[in-house]
């Protein structure tokens, strides 16, 4: 079940006198998209792995009705999905199965449901048949889709996605954007490719230097052309390019 | 990437590949413990495990060439032992009479095949199914769970770093035209560091990445081995083959000999 997420004044340093996040507040309704760009080095990762309690700044993070501390953690996990840029970073165990069944046994699921949760999840993927392929031969799109299959198969209620886009060729793109539109959870999109996050998103959001510069209607944002630039988005290349080519 | 210098036959389906890997495990390590506790000097019972060993190999369909290009990696120090044998034993020298086949040679011959055969035995074993049903199997035999997870996590990684060094490796090569001016030390100094200070750091990425998703210190378990009749049988009977020989090779051998 999608639940809304509220951040308020969140700090983080992760070395003294160098702060990565300054202040940033967010209100995420249920079931809304949100997009977050923002040149690398800004602290968009950081700010993903704040949504479950990896990394605990001060401030406040509120998943649906839970605060995220310490004491709440087993549930936040639950609550909260992650899907990392990396999947070789998410993907440790030696089969696909064994990958996607380890959140659902850790929580507390038996090994018949888990089972049924793996099949559902790669299915939804369109991965039927690779329960018990190596996740080192599989392709870079495979596996990133495993990766979401990892998350999905805990049924989270939110769900973070750090660069989905980054290196999928793109009809790989265009597939992924059909999975996230069907998704029924809250999601937290991190991408530096402006178009596919555009198209799947209901708001943007700015991080600049660790603060949330705007927050708003992808179409209010996408049409100030400063604050976008300040996000690493040149949108006058965008037009001159589309212009160019599309006539 | 593409990898296939771990389990490159592990996917072909034989008689063997079918076998429960437990049953796989057991008639490995006691056909090895069975051979290697043949006594030095008798060579007769080497050729019926030879025999025995080479059908097996067969049955795998896995190439002969592939595991002798695998056992050369480690044959040095085989050789070395087999060939020094002969020399370090006090009254047994390399030719006597004019015969070659002297006791110590022999010893060494022996040694050099139980070796050998240990080692074909290994790569079979290794060979003939997935090295995570492998793992299970060793678990499900009494295997610490620590270090299977540990194995397990080892076998996952060894293809990622294979990936960092080919990338680092690449990277230093295409800059590097000719050959490398600075000092050589410090080049692959400085990449093994690299690649060590990446591993580390992907170690932490890795954990939170398994703390996302709810571990909490205890690795679930979804092994679901079921042994059969099917496979103790083959298993039971290779043992009992390789026994038969222990066995009766040394009343046959006196027999042929004397
Ligand atoms: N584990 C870490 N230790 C120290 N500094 C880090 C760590 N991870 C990220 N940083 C620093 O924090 C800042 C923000 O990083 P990150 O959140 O990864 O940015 P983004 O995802 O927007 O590219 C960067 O300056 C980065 O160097
Ligand atoms: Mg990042």
């Amino acid at each position: 079940m999608a639940c809304g997420i509220k951040i308020e004044n969140l700090s983080f340093s992760y070395t003294a006198g160098n702060q990565v996040l300054k202040n940033v507040s967010l209100d995420i309704g249920p079931g809304e998209k949100l997009g977050i760009i923002g040149p690398s080095g800004a602290g968009k990762s950081t700010l993903l792995l704040h949504l479950n309690g990896i990394l605990a700044g001060d401030g406040v993070v509120m998943i649906g009705d839970t605060k995220v501390e310490k004491r709440s953690l087993p549930d936040i996990r639950r609550q909260v999905g992650l899907v990392f840029q990396n999947p070789d970073d998410q993907l440790f165990n030696p089969t696909v199965e064994e990958d996607v069944a380890f959140g659902p046994l850790n929580f507390g699921y038996t090994r018949g449901e888990a089972a049924t949760r793996v099949r559902q999840a790669l299915g939804e993927m369109n991965l039927e048949g690779f329960e018990n392929a190596d996740s080192h031969h599989l392709s870079l799109g495979e596996r990133k889709r495993v990766a979401l299959a990892t998350v999905l198969a805990t049924s989270p209620g939110v769900i973070a996605f750090d660069e989905p886009f980054s290196s999928l060729d793109s009809v790989m793109v265009v597939q992924l954007l059909g999975i996230i539109g069907r998704l029924d959870a809250t999601l937290v999109i991190v991408s530096q490719s402006l178009l596919p996050l555009a198209s799947c998103c209901d708001r943007l959001a700015v991080l600049v230097g660790g603060e949330i510069r705007a927050c708003g209607r992808k179409e209010e944002v996408l049409a100030d052309e400063a604050l976008m630039r300040e996000g690493g988005v040149d949108m006058g290349f965008y037009r001159e390019a589309f212009k160019k080519y599309l006539e | 990437m593409k990898h296939s210098f771990l389990d490159r036959y592990s996917d072909l389906d034989s008689p063997v590949h079918r076998i429960d890997p437990r049953a796989r495990l057991i008639a490995a390590f006691s056909a090895i413990v069975i051979i290697v506790s043949e006594p030095h000097g008798r060579l007769l019972p080497f050729a019926f495990y030879g025999i025995i060993i080479l059908f097996m190999t067969a049955m795998t369909r896995i190439p002969p060439g592939f595991i002798l290009k695998r056992c050369l990696a480690v044959s040095p120090f085989i050789i070395i032992a087999a060939v020094s044998y002969p020399l370090s034993v006090p009254g047994a020298g390399v030719v006597e009479n004019g015969y070659l086949l002297t006791e110590g040679v022999r010893s060494g011959l022996t040694i050099f095949l139980k070796a050998f055969f240990a080692l074909v035995l290994l790569i079979l074993l290794t060979s003939t199914g997935k090295f995570h049903r492998l793992l299970a199997g060793f678990r499900k035999l009494g295997m610490p769970r620590l270090l299977g997870v540990i194995s397990a996590l080892m076998y996952r990684y060894v293809f990622i770093l294979h990936d960092e060094l080919l990338r680092t490796s690449r990277a230093r090569d295409s800059r590097t035209p000719g050959a490398i001016r600075t000092s050589r030390v410090r080049v692959y100094g400085n990449q093994a560091a690299m690649i060590f200070i990446r591993s580390l750091e992907r170690s932490q990425v890795v954990y939170n990445s398994m703390l996302s998703r709810g571990f909490a210190g205890e690795f679930p378990d979804m092994d679901k081995l079921r042994v059969r009749a099917g496979d103790v049988l083959p298993a039971g009977f290779f043992i009992l083959l390789l026994l038969t020989v222990r066995i009766i090779s040394q009343p046959l051998t006196e027999r042929l000999f004397n």
